[in-house]
């Protein structure tokens, strides 16, 4: 009896998924922890995003505790006007442009290596096969290729293809992001995708 | 839009292969807890400049700030300037508390300040009145009249 009582409870307090409003509201009293749940559940997407935009592992790892350091520290400055996480992007993508600013022709790729699964995308099969013979040369190849057309368009334009192309996120969240209208969204990516598609002409025939 | 996005198919395909690449396995095992600790780190030393990194801040943020600061200080050298070479500011705060107190000092003739010669020529004596300031609290305070006046004398060293 005991037992099924202490079973229930447990059950009962297992730390539920938190809502984000609360552990915005905790972590600006200062709650590390509840920052902490909130760095988890971000870490990937903002690493991610700087470092598409940055073709470096080290930068991107700097850059991406840097700014959930700076997002603690302004937190309370944030109204609650958008979301969390679109705050948190703008900050993320705010401080990864003016890195690129002041990095600019000081350009050095440190790429994350190649997903395993990626070897059996039918997609990319059928792409790299065409291209060459060896495929795990063809798909280092094509990574190398890919980042180096990206690092060529301006910082606004890669930053709309990584957000939409790579990342799958709306017209209408990359222009609250990036603090634009839909209409200027929809352009830079018309003609950042004109671009990549020069530079990478042989793998598009 | 929809012809433009079917131009574009074969290039997203090969933008989608970015997500392909991945930082190495448990990169992100540690990444909050250094997010954390840096955060903690900051906080303690935070303490110490907070007041100047503050007004630093200000200064980067409200550039109005910074500008209307500048102009207080600039006014305020100013207004020092002034009167520091006003004629008539120093002399007449003198004046007056020289007529409030009548302290051997205010009393003294011109004359009492000229050095007395002895008749050797080399004797410098001094009938200056020197007060004794060690009682007087600060600066601005005015010496008691009850303060008793010394007499001092030099004497050429060698004679």
């Amino acid at each position: 009896m005991i037992m099924a009582e202490t079973v229930e409870r447990t059950e009962l307090e297992l730390p539920a998924p938190e809502h984000e409003s609360e552990l915005v509201r905790r972590a600006r009293k200062g709650d590390l922890q509840a920052y902490d749940d909130l760095v988890k559940r971000y870490q990937e997407r903002i690493y991610a995003t700087i470092y598409h935009m940055t073709s470096n592992h080290e930068d991107a790892n700097d850059l991406a505790q840097e700014s959930f350091i700076k997002a603690y520290q302004a937190l309370k400055s944030f109204k609650g006007g958008s979301t969390f996480y679109t705050w948190l992007y703008r900050i993320a993508v705010n401080k990864t442009i003016n890195f690129l600013k002041q990095r600019k022709n000081r350009t050095h790729m440190s790429l994350n290596d190649i997903d395993f699964n990626a070897e059996h995308d039918s997609d990319l099969i059928a792409l790299i096969s065409e291209k060459t013979p060896r495929r795990d040369a063809g798909l280092n190849e094509l990574q190398k290729k890919l980042n180096e057309a990206l690092l060529k368009l301006s910082e606004p334009h890669r930053l709309v293809v990584v957000l939409h192309d790579v990342q799958g996120q709306s017209h209408e969240e990359i222009a609250e992001i990036m603090d634009c209208n839909i209409g200027t969204v929809r352009s830079r990516l018309y003609y950042a995708r004109q671009q990549m598609q020069a530079e990478l002409a042989d793998y598009l025939k | 839009m929809n012809e433009n996005e079917s131009n574009f198919e074969a290039l997203r395909r090969i933008l989608a292969f970015k997500n392909r690449e991945t930082p190495p396995p448990g990169y992100f095992n540690n990444f909050s807890a250094h997010v954390v600790a840096r955060i903690r780190v900051g906080e303690t030393n935070e303490s110490s400049v907070a007041w100047f990194s503050k007004l630093l801040q200000a200064f980067e943020f409200k550039p109005a700030f910074a500008g209307s600061f500048a102009g207080a200080l600039c006014m305020l050298l100013l207004f020092g300037i002034v009167y520091a070479e006003r004629p008539d500011a120093a002399p007449q705060t003198l004046l007056t508390s020289s007529t409030q107190i009548s302290s051997p000092l205010a009393m003294a003739s011109p004359t009492d300040f000229i050095p007395q010669t002895g008749s050797s020529g080399l004797m410098i004596a001094s009938n200056n009145s020197v007060l004794n300031l060690g009682s007087v609290a600060s600066l601005f305070n005015q010496p008691n009249q009850n303060q008793l006046a010394q007499q001092v004398s030099f004497t050429v060293p060698g004679n």
